[in-house]
């Protein structure tokens, strides 16, 4: 039994559907990613959640009880917002402390908890100024703290760490997934970041115009991706336009695919990719267009006369240079077992 | 040729250049005009020429010495004070149902709410004769037809006249501060609010409120100052007998021609409700300091 379920949610604003007939559900106690590109209605979904947009239809259900209609502050639901939504008028430790102080907790432990919520953000240096004088990451981590400190069973985290620098950021994810691991709570999680998606949740939701498109553990999504779109959106991938004959890929029959002849599309990471010499033999031909040492691997863009060029990422070695650009190269996939084979190919994005 | 730089300064210039013109103009015509008004409670002035060689401030500390001239102020003060709390209770809900409002219905209650500056203040406390004086008035007539009073109310001629009168005719500028900041205000702090479990009204009194805090009192200040100052309203509403220390000004400078009583006055009236404009002022900002480090 799933802890959160949105099912079937939809929603108008005027002529333009944000929200499409959406449905998800969260076990008790784990991270669900919100993963998708901008304005395709992640907040919108996380706000229908939490209460303040009202669906066209559908229900929400929270804990096996129906709350599509209950008002959000009967919700118990922990929101962090995108803009992070201080209070300006109330300094740091006033606005933690503002669940509780509507929720009359007593004095003394209203201020125990929100130092230990400051200390987890750490910014107990700061509980006495107003956020106008903080900068973009510390309100944010200001209004992780006011959401944390009640210790909400369900939390929503709208892109909660984008405002951070990389080691910042590191340290809140590891704390977070303490503190949810911790206290059990279930939360819904949207980034932009697929590395954060993959470091913090339990599975990943790919949306897409108002609908999921596939739900997944993180890597099952990544290797295994039901569609081009989702294959484009977490990590990198080509999708090329093949040929299936008997059961094979045309141009690298090592990859098998269990469907009907005819035209179809190939999934394949640029790290699976590997450049051999030119010459005969099965994979794709081109010539080196690109090539871009990145420290530990090297990028190639190789043209092979399709829309897109090749990219492939190949190990560095040191002393080694990178394939000229111009010369002549034969591509293949290194496993062909990781390859997904599609029908549908990335036009209908 | 000398005044191409200065232009220049003017129109491109930084700090306090671009406001040269502004100062310039309020100097002329409002420092200068007032300084000279006010100095004239401070000099002799005998069949409207002033008499040479007269500076003193005896006329000053006569004023100030006089027991009828504090009781004035306390008039005036409460008066003021009063009906701008009055104000303020009565223009947060309109400001409020303003903000909520949308398309023609908040162009409609910006109507309401300006129309009346098109009419002056004179008019309206006429009307407010009609409608509170005597037997007849509006009021007194529609409570004993109902039965709900035998006898006329009192209210012309009283403080309650004087008050009801100001609070109306200043009530614009009370709800236009009001109504801009509420307007535009971030609801996504309310959102915030409701989210962390507190009601609605609780999120009214503890974010809407607060927020608008730098509004009530501008609003207040200005209040404060047109109703402590006003003499129309308590002349009209009051009565022949009541008075105030601005209807004094008015009376000892029209009237009795006593220029020297008059320019007195009007010192002490400008000077006591600058005071009381900067506590107003300073009492808000104290309340608002969250709102000084935003600069
Ligand atoms: N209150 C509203 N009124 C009208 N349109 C809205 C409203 N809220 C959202 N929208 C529209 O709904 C769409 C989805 O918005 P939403 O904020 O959910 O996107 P998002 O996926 O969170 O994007 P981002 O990643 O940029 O935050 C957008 O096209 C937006 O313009
Ligand atoms: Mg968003």
């Amino acid at each position: 039994m799933s802890h959160i379920a949105l099912q079937d949610i939809a929603k108008s604003f005027g002529p333009v559907r944000v929200l499409d007939g959406c449905s998800v559900a969260v076990d008790k106690g784990t991270v669900m990613t919100l993963l998708g590109p901008s304005g395709c209605g992640k907040t919108t979904l996380l706000r229908t959640l939490a209460g303040f947009v009202e669906p066209d239809s559908g229900r929400v259900v929270v804990g096996g009880r129906d709350i599509t209609d209950l008002p959000p502050n009967r919700r118990q639901v922990g929101y962090v917002f995108q803009s992070y939504a201080l209070f300006p008028h109330l300094d740091v430790a006033a606005n933690v402390a503002y669940g509780l102080r509507v929720r009359r907790v007593s004095q003394a432990e209203t201020q125990a908890r929100v130092r230990k919520a400051l200390d987890l953000v750490s910014l107990s240096a700061y509980a006495d100024r107003y956020p106008a004088r903080l900068s973009g990451g510390q309100q944010q981590r200001v209004a992780i703290a006011r959401a944390l400190v009640l210790e909400p069973e369900v939390l929503l985290l709208d892109e909660p760490f984008n405002a951070l620098d990389a080691k910042l950021r590191l340290s809140m994810q590891i704390e977070l997934r303490k503190l949810i691991e911790r206290v059990g709570i279930t939360s819904i999680f949207v980034t932009h970041d697929q590395q954060e998606a993959m470091t913090l949740s339990d599975r990943v939701a790919v949306m897409r115009a108002g609908r999921i498109e596939q739900v997944g553990a993180p890597i099952d999504i990544y290797d295994r991706p039901r569609t081009a779109y989702v294959a484009a959106f977490i990590g990198r991938a080509n999708v090329l336009p093949v040929d299936i004959r008997g059961g094979r890929v045309a141009p690298d029959p090592a990859i098998a695919a269990a469907r009907a002849d005819g035209a179809a599309w190939l999934v394949v990471r640029p790290e699976n990719l590997a450049i051999e010499n030119a010459g005969e033999g099965p994979g794709w031909h081109g010539t080196v267009a690109f090539a871009t040492p990145q420290g530990a691997t090297i990028e190639y863009e190789i043209a092979v006369g399709m829309a897109e060029p090749l990219r492939v990422v190949a190990l560095r070695k040191v002393g080694e240079p990178p394939a000229a650009v111009g010369s002549p190269v034969r591509v293949r996939a290194v496993d062909p077992a990781a390859c997904v084979v599609l029908g549908e190919g990335p036009d209908s994005v | 040729m000398s005044s191409a730089p200065l232009l220049r300064r003017i129109l491109h210039g930084r700090g306090i250049w671009p406001a040269v013109p502004a100062l310039a103009y309020l100097f002329v015509f409002l420092a200068l005009p007032m300084l000279t008004l006010l100095a004239f409670g401070f000099v002799t002035i005998d069949r409207g020429r002033i008499v040479a060689d007269t500076w003193t401030l005896g006329y000053l500390e006569a004023a100030l010495a006089d027991d009828l001239v504090w009781r004035l102020m306390w008039r005036s003060f409460w008066v003021a004070a009063v009906s701008s709390v009055l104000t303020l209770l009565l223009a947060y809900p309109v400001a409020y149902l303003f903000a909520e409002a949308k398309g023609i219905w908040r162009t409609l209650i910006l109507v309401a709410v300006v129309s009346p500056l098109l009419t002056s203040a004179l008019v309206r406390a006429y009307a407010w004769i009609v409608i509170l004086g005597g037997r007849r008035g509006l009021v007194n007539q529609t409570l004993l037809s109902l039965g709900l009073i035998e006898q006329p109310l009192r209210i012309l001629n009283t403080d309650w006249a004087v008050l009801i009168g100001m609070t109306q005719i200043h009530l614009p500028f009370m709800i236009l501060p009001l109504l801009a900041v509420l307007a535009e205000r971030d609801r996504r702090l309310e959102e915030a609010s409701l989210n962390l479990g507190a009601s609605q009204t609780g999120t009214f009194f503890r974010v809407v409120v607060p927020m608008s805090v730098p509004a009530i009192f501008a609003g207040l200040a200005l209040v404060f100052a047109v109703s402590y100052t006003n003499f129309i309203v308590p002349q009209l509403l009051g009565g022949g007998s009541y008075s105030t220390l601005a209807v004094q000004v008015y009376e000892q400078t029209i009237v009795v021609l006593d220029w020297t009583r008059g320019a007195v006055l009007a010192t002490i009236l400008l000077s006591t409700c600058f005071a009381f404009v900067l506590a107003i002022v300073a009492f808000g900002n104290r309340l608002a300091r969250w709102n000084e480090s935003a600069a």
